[in-house]
């Protein structure tokens, strides 16, 4: 929207017509994006500020009244909500490198020229990202249980003399959690860096191999720096992603055990729904969700961004 | 630059104008909802869950109701049916609500106190009295009554006759014993037969509930508004029989319902302390029929304590919304006054209500072939009448969480004193 404002301003910097005439020449452009003002005004800001307003308020159902900031003072001393804010960037800091990183490794190796079945194994890392969340959700919590694949797995290889619970171990239930994760989104962010790896001029690798670089010199040389913004823009995605994380969690571990699986938006979820509802405290801590992506993306543009 | 600065002006005004049109909208339509006076409808609605047994009671009911009606009754799972309530109640416009809703009793207190006029008082249509004491202080607010108490969840020790046979024990040695008894007994069935003697998920209190509503109390104290957890004796003791039975190594560990379901059905297990609907799924392998008896429930070892006590239970709420007297009429006349409804609810459904004046009709005294012809309904609905009142409060999720949470420290050595006096602060904390 802002590029056809400036082209439209530019165009007209030249003629020193009245306001009156500006509107009349540009009122169909302006009934063009109508639509699109209008309906992002009703769907994003109104909510958006409406929710703004309700984190100002507190009561149980609909008995709600103005508290001022007694709900954002009482995040600080609610200790489920610490734990929540807690788990949640445990899972951030460990699953979103982790996953950029698998999934940079697998984009190298699928798009190495001489790869036979490049397709099959393609479709094969992206196929995970088309499963509907909480199926997948479900089979996993399967796959983890006492007596499901994993153990069987690791039982018949001798690593352990007795099933673990990984469901009802701290430790271990975040593992599995950080585990499903991963796996279901590594694909998809495989999938961007594989089309960024299309626009990487060839000729680079080679003039590299003529000077004698390794592999491993091109890839952090040439192929990371090449990938900079996409790099970028899949952790800001990921970690948007994680910090609003609710299917996985409700669905294998349901927060627990106690509240070692707890993640903000499930937080969000009692709040509303599972306790007797408080929508505004629940508001509050959506609005936290909300101050972290901000403050984390800046963060990310700043330590990874160009100085543009 | 001072064009674009005009176009952005602009841009702010339209947001306005939208803003305003919308607030204009949004006024609109509360005073539309508001008035109460609308029409009658033609239909009757009603939410239920559970196909094969609330939703079956609301088929009968509305075969033997005498007047006509129409009632459509849809299905909704049971948290759905929660957040739909919410959502619909709290926006202000009863558009698309039922006019009848089961609400599971720990939620409903909740519910009437969140959303004071949403709900439509039934006192005129029924005689409290006529039900199970222990149902009514959950279903009521404010001195009136608003829930028509429906099913029960009284208790009971479901065993494998087999197995406590082959580890030398009979009914009688389960009748009237302790939790502390129950984990001897565990014991003794692991080392004779191998069998674990109960599947727990460590995430899901029940049986902390069963343990503490058998001694009367609760998480919070009578009034159900203070968090009752420090000096609150028999949860103290709930939690010190959890660590035991946990330590006892006869857990069989599950992670949800049909991992549950599963360990009984497997015969992996010789006992399931549950509510009296989980006799269901229990028939649902038949050829273990024959094998299963009915113990009443252990009782904590304190004076006071019974051998009977509750876990889940619901009741049917009529929404104040235009068709609410003739709902309300329909729930009167069937599940609040009709003895023969509810024998026709034993035989067909095998739900137990928690109507007193049908339980000396015959369908509860039948004798049940799966269950070693034990009179299964009878056992119940005499222990119905044990079950001690509690007050269950408007937290009981919230502050079951923090237990669970404190739970896992208990387990990993925390001292007990310690995690009772942190979930008491971190309960207090919350429900301010």
């Amino acid at each position: 929207m802002s590029k056809v404002m400036e082209s439209s301003s530019s165009s007209y910097k030249g003629h020193k017509k009245s306001i009156g005439n500006w509107y009349k020449k540009n009122y169909i452009g302006w009934l063009f994006i109508l639509i699109a003002v209008v309906g992002i005004s009703l769907f994003y800001f109104y909510p958006m500020i409406r929710a703004l307003l309700l984190s100002f308020q507190s009561g149980m159902g609909s008995n709600l009244e103005y508290v001022g900031l007694d709900n954002y003072i009482r995040l600080f001393s609610d200790p489920t909500f610490i734990a929540a804010l807690t788990n949640t960037f445990i899972y951030l800091l460990i699953q979103v490198p982790v996953m950029i990183i698998l999934a940079l490794f697998f984009s190298v190796l699928l798009n190495d020229a001489t790869l036979k079945f490049k397709g099959f194994f393609r479709t094969a890392i992206f196929l995970p990202c088309v499963t509907s969340l909480v199926a997948y959700a479900v089979i996993f919590k399967y796959l983890f249980g006492v007596d499901g694949l994993i153990n069987q797995f690791l039982l018949d290889l001798s690593l352990i003399s007795q099933p673990l619970n990984w469901l009802a171990d701290p430790v271990l239930a975040k593992i599995t959690i950080i585990i499903a994760i991963t796996w279901r989104w590594t694909g998809y962010n495989m999938i961007f860096y594989l089309s960024a790896l299309q626009n990487v001029d060839k000729s680079m690798y080679e003039a590299a191999k003529i000077d004698g670089a390794t592999s491993f010199q091109q890839f952090f040389y040439i192929t990371v720096p090449m990938l900079k913004p996409i790099i970028l823009f899949t952790s800001i995605i990921s970690t948007i992603g994680t910090l609003q994380i609710f299917d996985e969690i409700m669905n294998i571990t349901n927060g627990g055990p106690g509240n070692a699986t707890l993640s903000i938006s499930m937080y969000i979820y009692n709040l509303s729904f599972e306790y007797s509802p408080d929508f505004g405290y629940a508001a509050t801590v959506s609005y936290v969700i909300v101050i972290l992506v901000v403050v984390l993306s800046l963060i990310q543009f700043k330590v990874a961004g160009d100085d543009k | 630059m001072k064009d674009f600065h005009y176009k952005k002006s602009w841009l702010i005004a339209l947001a306005l104008a939208v803003f305003l049109v919308l607030a204009a909208c949004s006024s609109d339509e509360e005073s539309g909802a508001s008035g109460d006076g609308g029409e009658e409808p033609d239909k009757i609605t009603a939410w239920a869950w559970d196909p094969n047994f609330n939703i079956a009671a609301l088929d009968i009911a509305k075969e033997s109701y005498d007047d006509d009606i129409d009632l459509e009754i849809i299905e909704n799972a049971q948290d759905d049916i929660v957040s739909k309530l919410n959502t619909g109640l709290s926006s202000g416009s009863m558009k698309g609500m039922p006019n009848i809703v089961l609400i599971e009793d720990q939620r409903a207190q909740s519910f009437l106190q969140s959303y004071p006029d949403a709900f439509y008082p039934i006192d005129d249509y029924i005689n409290p009295d006529d039900f199970a004491s222990y149902k009514l202080a959950p279903t009521s607010f404010d001195d009136q009554q608003y829930g028509l108490p429906f099913d029960t969840g009284v208790t009971g020790l479901f065993f494998r006759t087999d197995y406590l046979e082959e580890a030398g024990y009979s009914m009688e040695d389960l009748t009237d014993i302790t939790w502390e008894k129950y984990i001897e007994i565990g014991q003794d069935v692991k080392e004779k037969t191998g069998k674990d003697m109960i599947s727990l998920d460590p995430n899901d209190l029940g049986i902390i509930r069963i343990m503490i509503q058998s001694a009367g109390v609760w998480y919070v104290d009578e009034e159900g508004t203070n968090v009752n957890i420090t000096d609150n004796e028999p949860l103290r003791k709930a939690f010190e029989n959890y660590k035991a039975m946990m330590e006892a190594d006869f857990i069989k560990a599950n992670s949800d319902w049909s991992q549950y379901l599963a360990a009984f059905n497997g015969g992996d297990v010789a006992t399931v302390p549950s509510g009296n609907w989980i006799g269901a799924s229990i028939e649902a392998e038949e050829e273990q029929s024959g094998n299963w008896g009915v113990a009443p429930i252990p009782r904590l070892d304190m004076d006071g304590a019974v051998n009977a006590s509750n876990l889940g239970g619901s009741s049917f709420y009529v929404l104040d919304i235009p068709g609410k007297e003739q709902a309300a009429e329909f729930l009167g006349d069937t599940f609040g006054a009709d003895e023969e409804f509810y024998q026709e609810l034993v035989n067909e459904v095998g739900a137990l209500g928690t109507y007193t004046p049908a339980s000396d009709g015959e369908a509860y005294q039948k004798e049940n072939e799966f269950f070693g012809d034990q009179s299964l309904i009878s056992d119940f609905s005499t222990w119905v009448e044990d079950i001690p009142s509690v007050n269950y409060g408007m937290h009981t999720y919230a502050i079951e969480d923090i237990l669970a949470a404190e739970m896992q420290n208990y387990l990993k050595g925390k001292s007990l004193d310690d995690a009772l006096a942190d979930a008491q602060g971190q309960a207090e904390a919350q429900l301010k």
